[in-house]
């Protein structure tokens, strides 16, 4: 057991940047193969808000959708987040990152629509203020 | 040229705050000479200011809040006189001077009091217990120090060049707005927090980084100690939250100085939306502050009972619960603001929950107590008085998390005790028994026990009398920040209060003695072996004071508690006579830049404040500058020769061995 552990201790996990390939075309070959994808889904973004030939309410939905997606590739490409095990640490601080922005925006949207709930409404303010 | 610095901005007219100023530019200036004198400034520069050492560094961040300690001290003494004094009068104070003491002791008190106190801590030992030379980024460790004093030095500039915020410790709109707060006071305020909060973050960042990657061989998640996790757990939440207050001030400042409308009255404004954020900074801001607090005692409990810590894995499992939870919470500060009762609801039971992973805490110190050796030294009576007193304060906390019973409470004293229960009893009793229990390894020798004793006894008093006849003023309605007042009933609760003022300036005042006293008999205090509390984690396997490159050879843990599991072998095998083998040792060179860095934030910050923007310009371009050299420079790392750590390790193991073998007599 406790080799094992010594094991795994042997392989630190890699922080983003860190590569374990260090010849230059893979490497190139990535970030290149990012880039394309970016290009594609911000082009394909700019085209949609602006045609006809899609059903109009679905743009929203496909722009968030193309956001996502866009996020994503930056992730995978760029920040180097993977679901081997030397990435734990990255997909963990991302985990917990996503839970605060989550709980912090969503929980400060719900709040401030709750603003005025003991409040009167505006127009029987108004009567009694007449 | 200056913007809006001129004479009256020094206020000639207020005898109080002009001639503490001036004792304490005295102060400074003697101290100043002196060291000039004796030709301490080459000592200085070369050890301590231009230091990358996280040792050195986490001494710098305990001074800093000590220091700051007395500061904010003076201002809860003025505070707590005058409403002693002030019954159907206006007391000493003038109410403009008594709203600026009272924001100033908030402020300093959790920003550079409770922050640099607890960060210091885990510099200076997180390293050390998790078996490794440094942390992981050691320069910008230096610039997020010396941001912080940055920070620190504004505030108390404040106090002489112009007014600090009379909006209290949070500067709620639209009080702080431009048009109710015209002065450069809460420019003061936000700027000293944007620039420490940068410090805070870049401290975060480094220790989270150290903890997860620079363990030592063997030392996984489970075996660290948990001063660890708490460290961990702190900073995660660093992390996540100081981002929030530094875009609520700087949503604040665009109010301030370029006419935006986030937080105004008019124009679409939303006050609301200011305390929305503030708080959810606020609340993890609260734990971030007593999570390691909880990691001092859970080693000093431990180590003074001669046990292994109860409940380990539960204690991980209930960090890491408040770790998440206290981002669920933030509400609770605002009950009253009118949200529905389902808001309020869900806010008060999260609030509640939060109350038992730190329950959970309790029952594990408690039995890790039960059975053990109990040994009273001063750490630990600082932790059996933490207990206690944390009981009662969270007791009231979990009565404040009604939200009807927090519509009569919010905002009055009762309130004020109860934070003021949770943050001394836990806290501020974390961070001085954490600095008693490692000073020695800081140092190289113990402090005194007797004042160390009286010192803990007055303050402990000193509290209870302070702060319980708060509770009762807040029962009898009795609000937060009252200048004057004329309810006859408050009246003998405040004189109460005051003589508990008294004790607890007594047992500061012994704290600092303690120290005096220390040094003085430092020979007879001598900590030689680098172990003198018997204790479990790894920093005691190092001399007192470490070495720069803290081990000789970096330890390989095989189990919970590592040094103990040394010793026993140790005992068991007769001693581990084999010479270890040696190797150069690389260790970060020291490096000026945080020092420079925070002399042009300080410029910088300071000419913000007052509308000198080619001053503004001047600083951003030479903090910049600075960094920019500090990120082209050749070779940042020196060799230790192997024959050099030899040596300093072979003196070490000598006094070592032979505390061992007297303690092999022993059994």
């Amino acid at each position: 057991m406790s080799e094992q552990i010594d094991h795994l201790h042997d392989r630190p996990d890699l922080a983003p940047g860190d590569e374990e390939e260090v010849r230059i075309g893979p490497r190139l070959l990535g970030y290149a193969t990012g880039l394309g994808l970016s290009v594609l889904l911000t082009a394909t973004s700019f085209f949609i808000a602006g045609t006809d030939l899609v059903w109009q309410p679905s743009i929203p939905v496909a722009l968030v959708v193309l956001a996502i997606a866009q996020m994503g590739v930056h992730l995978v490409f760029f920040l180097h987040i993977t679901t081997g095990p030397d990435n734990t640490n990255n997909v963990m601080a991302l985990a917990f990152g996503l839970l605060i922005v989550f709980l912090v925006v969503g929980g400060s949207l719900w709040i401030m629509s709750h603003l005025n709930h003991n409040m009167m409404p505006m127009d029987q303010i108004m009567q009694m203020e007449r | 040229m200056l913007g809006k610095l001129d004479w009256s901005a020094i206020p000639i007219d207020e005898p109080i705050p002009l001639i503490a100023a001036g004792v304490v530019l005295f102060a400074i200036l003697a101290v100043l000479i002196w060291a000039g004198v004796k030709g301490h400034y080459p000592y200085l520069w070369r050890e301590w200011i231009t230091s990358v050492d996280h040792k050195r560094i986490g001494v710098m961040y305990i001074l800093l809040a000590m220091v700051m300690l007395l500061r904010g001290g003076t201002d809860a003494i003025m505070m707590r006189a005058q409403q002693t004094v002030a019954y159907h009068s206006n007391g000493y104070l003038p109410p403009e001077h008594f709203n600026q003491i009272f924001s100033a002791h908030g402020t300093i008190m959790i920003f550079f009091v409770g922050m640099p106190f607890v960060i210091g801590l885990m510099n200076l030992i997180v390293p050390l217990q998790l078996g490794v030379r440094d942390v992981a980024f050691p320069t910008l460790n230096s610039v997020g120090f010396w941001l912080t004093a940055t920070g620190a030095l504004l505030i108390n500039v404040s106090l002489v060049v112009g007014e600090f915020a009379r909006t209290g410790w949070l500067p709620f709109p639209p009080l702080s707005e431009l048009t109710y707060s015209p002065g450069v006071g809460v420019d003061y305020y936000t700027w000293s927090l944007e620039i420490s909060g940068i410090g805070t973050l870049v401290a975060g960042i480094n220790l989270v980084t150290t903890v997860l990657k620079l363990r030592t061989r063997g030392m996984t998640y489970l075996r660290m100690p948990m001063f660890c996790w708490t460290t961990l757990a702190s900073n995660l939440l660093i992390i996540a939250a100081f981002p929030i207050l530094t875009a609520t001030l700087a949503m604040l400042i665009l109010d301030r100085y370029f006419g935006f409308h986030f937080f105004t009255n008019e124009a679409g404004g939303n006050v609301m939306m200011f305390m929305n954020l503030i708080w959810a900074w606020g609340h993890p801001e609260v734990y971030i502050l007593v999570l390691p607090a909880f990691g001092i005692f859970s080693e000093v409990v431990s180590t003074f009972s001669s046990k292994v810590l109860f409940g380990y894995r539960s204690m991980v499992l209930a960090t890491m619960a408040i770790c998440i939870i206290s981002f669920m919470v933030w509400l609770h500060h605002f009950f009253t603001m009118g949200a529905g009762p389902d808001v309020n609801a869900i806010f008060g039971i999260a609030s509640m929950i939060i109350a038992v992973p730190t329950g959970v805490k309790i029952y594990n110190w408690l039995f890790t107590m039960f059975g053990g050796r109990v040994r009273f030294a001063v750490p630990m009576l600082w932790s059996i008085g933490f207990m206690v007193t944390f009981i009662i304060g969270g007791l009231t906390g979990v009565l404040l998390a009604v939200p009807p019973a927090d519509f009569l409470l919010h905002n009055s004293l009762f309130l004020v005790a109860h934070f003021h229960n949770v943050i001394i009893g836990a806290v501020l009793f974390g961070a001085f028994a954490g600095y008693t229990y490692w000073f020695p390894k800081a140092f190289g020798f113990r402090l005194d026990e007797a004042t160390g004793k009286a010192a803990f006894w007055f303050t402990l008093v000193g509290f209870y009398v302070t702060f319980m006849p708060l509770y009762v003023a807040g029962l009898l309605g009795m609000t937060r920040r009252m200048q004057h007042y004329d309810v006859a009933a408050w009246r003998p609760w405040m004189i109460a209060a005051g003589i508990g003022t008294v004790l607890l300036a007594i047992g500061v005042a012994l704290q600092v003695l303690q120290l005096f006293v220390s040094i003085r008999r430092r020979d007879e205090l001598r900590d030689t072996t680098g172990d003198p509390w018997d204790g479990r984690s790894l920093e005691w396997a190092t001399s007192s004071p470490p070495p720069a490159f803290n081990f000789a050879v970096l330890p390989n843990v095989t189990g919970e508690d590592a040094y103990w599991r040394v010793k026993e072998h140790a005992r068991r095998q007769d001693l581990d006579k084999r010479e270890p083998d040696y190797k150069d040792i690389e260790m970060p060179r020291n490096s000026p830049t945080g020092f420079v860095c925070a002399f042009f934030a300080t410029v910088m910050g300071f000419a913000l404040i007052w509308h000198i923007w080619w001053m503004v310009g001047l600083g951003a371009v030479g903090a910049f500058a600075t960094f920019v050299v500090f990120a082209w420079r050749d070779h940042d790392e020196y060799i230790i020769p192997a024959t050099e750590v030899a040596r300093i390790d072979r003196t070490n193991l000598a006094a070592r061995r032979a505390a061992l073998d007297l303690a092999g007599i022993a059994q």
